[in-house]
């Protein structure tokens, strides 16, 4: 899901760094909030995101893909803060690695840090507290939903550039959403599901503290 | 330090040294949909795409491209490669957060 440089062109891009300015003016004031308790577990949970796209697994059709992480974090702590985490990650995937890119960024950290966590928080919230859920299950569906919109999402930014500005991406939305779409559907998402359960489920029994503050603050609001 | 931040350390540790399963499962397989390099989209689609080859060249200082180092072309050493990648990303991405946490949070709270 890493879009790397040239596959989007100037206008594009600048685009996604305009959007991304006051999201990550949100987020980064957002992380005055984190307790001192939190600070060490957002610290790992960011290391778990960077290694855990290390794990390319194999697509049908000779591709690959990997999980992201993001809603782990917005579960145990928050959107926002999956938000930075993935800020940190791409960019050091981008910078001394050569995944993904520079002028495609923000693009990525909107896919990855922001459509993904949101996306997947969201549903989890709306499957535990609308529909009355269990909570572990809830969360591997929040995940596998978080990662299929945030790839969905990204084949739709490759899939109009041709409109846009051709000579970079040459693919249109027909080629790239379904390509994109599919991996995720069959591959990445049921992984990020069974991870995310597994995370959640074990994050609940040893720190049950955690989900219990959230219920209140949720009865309240 | 709490239990579960402590098995989370662990699991860091654990998947730096399980890390070459990410290549050796993908090993024939090509990149991700979408992230092949110019050459190769070129090649694919039959035409020159002029912007791509502009733009792809911003940044070429990856000082560890694709999680290997440069020339370590078989499994063994692109495991290793990839180990090293592990550790050093892992790195990164911790100092880049605590520097983070340290500027946004201010002086007076300890990490």
């Amino acid at each position: 899901m890493h879009i790397p440089d040239g596959y989007l062109g100037p206008y594009t891009c600048v685009f996604f760094y305009l959007i991304m300015i006051p999201i990550w003016y949100k987020a980064f004031k957002w992380l005055k909030n984190l307790k001192p308790s939190q600070v060490p577990l957002l610290g790992l949970l960011t290391a778990f995101s960077f290694l855990v796209m290390m794990y390319n697994m194999p697509v049908p059709g000779g591709t690959t893909a990997h999980i992201v992480g993001g809603t782990i974090i917005a579960i145990l702590i928050s959107p926002w803060a999956a938000t930075v985490s993935l800020t940190i990650v791409l960019l050091i995937q981008a910078l001394f690695f050569g995944d993904g890119g520079i002028t495609t960024y923000a693009a990525n950290v909107f896919n990855m840090g922001v459509v993904l966590p949101f996306v997947g928080y969201y549903t989890y919230r709306f499957l535990t507290q609308r529909l009355n859920l269990n909570e572990i299950i809830s969360a591997g569906v929040g995940a596998y939903i978080g990662i299929v919109t945030a790839a969905t999402v990204a084949g739709i930014e490759l899939g109009v550039q041709p409109s846009i500005q051709p000579g970079y991406c040459p693919y249109p939305l027909g080629v790239s959403v379904p390509a994109m779409a599919i991996a995720h559907l069959v591959t990445a998402g049921p992984a990020a599901a069974v991870v995310t359960t597994a995370v959640v489920w074990y994050v609940k029994k040893s720190r049950p503290d955690l989900f219990e503050m959230r219920t209140i603050t949720k009865s309240r609001g | 330090m709490d239990r579960v931040t402590k098995t989370l350390l662990a699991i860091v540790g654990v998947m730096i040294i399980l890390s070459p399963i990410g290549i050796l499962l993908v090993w024939n397989y090509s990149d991700a949909w979408g992230e092949w390099d110019v050459n190769t989209v070129e090649q694919m689609v039959g035409h020159q795409l002029p912007g791509m080859e502009k733009l792809s060249e911003v940044w070429n200082h990856a000082v560890l491209p694709d999680y290997n180092v440069p020339g370590w072309e078989d499994k063994l050493h692109a495991s290793i490669g990839y180990i090293i990648s592990a550790i050093v990303g892992t790195i990164l991405v911790v100092l880049l957060y605590y520097a983070l946490v340290k500027f946004t949070v201010g002086k007076g709270t300890s990490p």
